[in-house]
């Protein structure tokens, strides 16, 4: 008697449990969640380590990035690669739509205007980068969060995440109205 | 103590809060069924009260073909949505504007460089096209379309305007949305 009410207690919780499921799905979806910086490109702001093989973790702000008017320049942001959706690259924002940009290698023109809806971003290691001057602007719909702060390691929080912006390359910025 | 404890209004909206969720879970990862407007696909979906069934597994162009409709975020305009069909595959050379002759003003061919420009369409892109070319915003002015911003892939649609149950017994205009792609090299070999 007892054994069968406990084990019915227990699938009881278990449904319960697993109904909540996607409440937290949709919350990392939309609105805030954890990701994994990997790779030099954002040197010396993440993953200034080059001794060991650790990397960043960052908390990510999702809820209205992909809107432009919520994005703003030095931002820390987590995009789609437009040259192949399954990678994500964590760049930083540079220019903002309407904004003009003075390019470097390898793009082909010496400035860009940004057109409607589109940002530019760039490393802050910008030598060892694949960014914007790669692959040209890129919508703001691939773009999937904002780093806001450090979570893991311990040791790395609270880091400034505008310790260092990067290359100024905005040569003009939009008129905003 | 126990759940049965709380008021009423607090379990409801508990109750409402997972089943949300949940309806949103499946339409990101699953099956959506969602209005289109506007008259760029014209003649395989109309312009107003067009429902259509998209399948989420097609996300981010995964497995994608040449002909496929597809509904994606529209790059210029993250809160808009666009709904297209694929004209043109990652490292394919295509034509920016062929339809030569339509974009007139008077005399004047409008902006003439598109119609004799050919395009390699990059690495993780795609180029789509409307299939009302004279009336639709699409690859022609915005360039090819990242993958990452495609959503799914319309199979079917059903009209709102038709009756319930018509002559040919089609529910509400029931159609399946297909690839008509012929392949025209591969046919002449």
């Amino acid at each position: 008697m007892f054994r069968a009410g406990s084990s019915k207690r227990f699938l009881r919780n278990t449904l319960i449990a697993i109904s909540w499921v996607p409440v937290l799905l949709t919350i990392n979806n939309n609105v805030v969640h954890i990701a994994q910086v990997k790779g030099t490109s954002m040197q010396p702001t993440l993953n200034p380590q080059t001794e060991t093989l650790a990397t960043d973790w960052v908390l990510l702000w999702k809820f209205g990035v992909k809107n432009p008017s919520n994005l703003s320049r030095d931002d820390i942001i987590l995009f789609k690669a437009p040259t192949n959706p399954r990678k994500v690259y964590c760049k930083r924002v540079k220019g903002l739509p309407f904004d003009t940009i003075d390019t470097k290698f390898p793009y082909p023109k010496p400035q860009v205007n940004l057109p409607r809806g589109h940002i530019w971003v760039e490393g802050d290691n910008y030598f060892h980068s694949i960014d914007s001057n790669t692959f040209g602007p890129i919508s703001s719909g691939l773009v999937i969060g904002k780093a806001i702060t450090i979570v893991w390691p311990p040791s790395r929080w609270g880091t400034d995440l505008k310790l260092s912006t990067g290359r100024d390359c905005i040569s003009k910025r939009a008129i905003l109205e | 103590m126990t759940v049965g404890a709380l008021p009423i209004w607090s379990k409801t909206f508990s109750y409402a809060i997972r089943s949300l969720c949940l309806l949103h879970i499946i339409h990101t990862y699953a099956y959506e069924f969602t209005e289109t407007r506007g008259e760029s696909m014209l003649p395989t979906l109309s312009a107003t009260n067009d429902y259509v069934h998209v399948l989420k597994h097609f996300q981010n162009g995964k497995g994608i073909k040449m002909g496929d409709c597809v509904v994606a975020l529209k790059p210029t305009d993250p809160n808009h949505r666009i709904c297209k069909r694929i004209t043109g595959m990652p490292g394919d050379m295509v034509l920016v504007d062929p339809s030569t002759k339509v974009n007139h003003i008077g005399d004047v061919l409008v902006d003439e460089e598109r119609f004799s420009t050919y395009i390699k369409v990059p690495e993780g892109h795609v180029w789509v096209t409307g299939d009302n070319l004279s009336h639709s915003l699409d690859s022609r002015t915005y360039n090819a379309l990242p993958m990452g911003l495609i959503m799914g892939k319309i199979v079917a649609a059903n009209n709102f305007d038709k009756p319930f149950w018509d002559s040919r017994r089609n529910i509400w205009g029931f159609k399946w949305i297909n690839n008509a792609f012929v392949d025209a090299s591969g046919e002449s070999n």
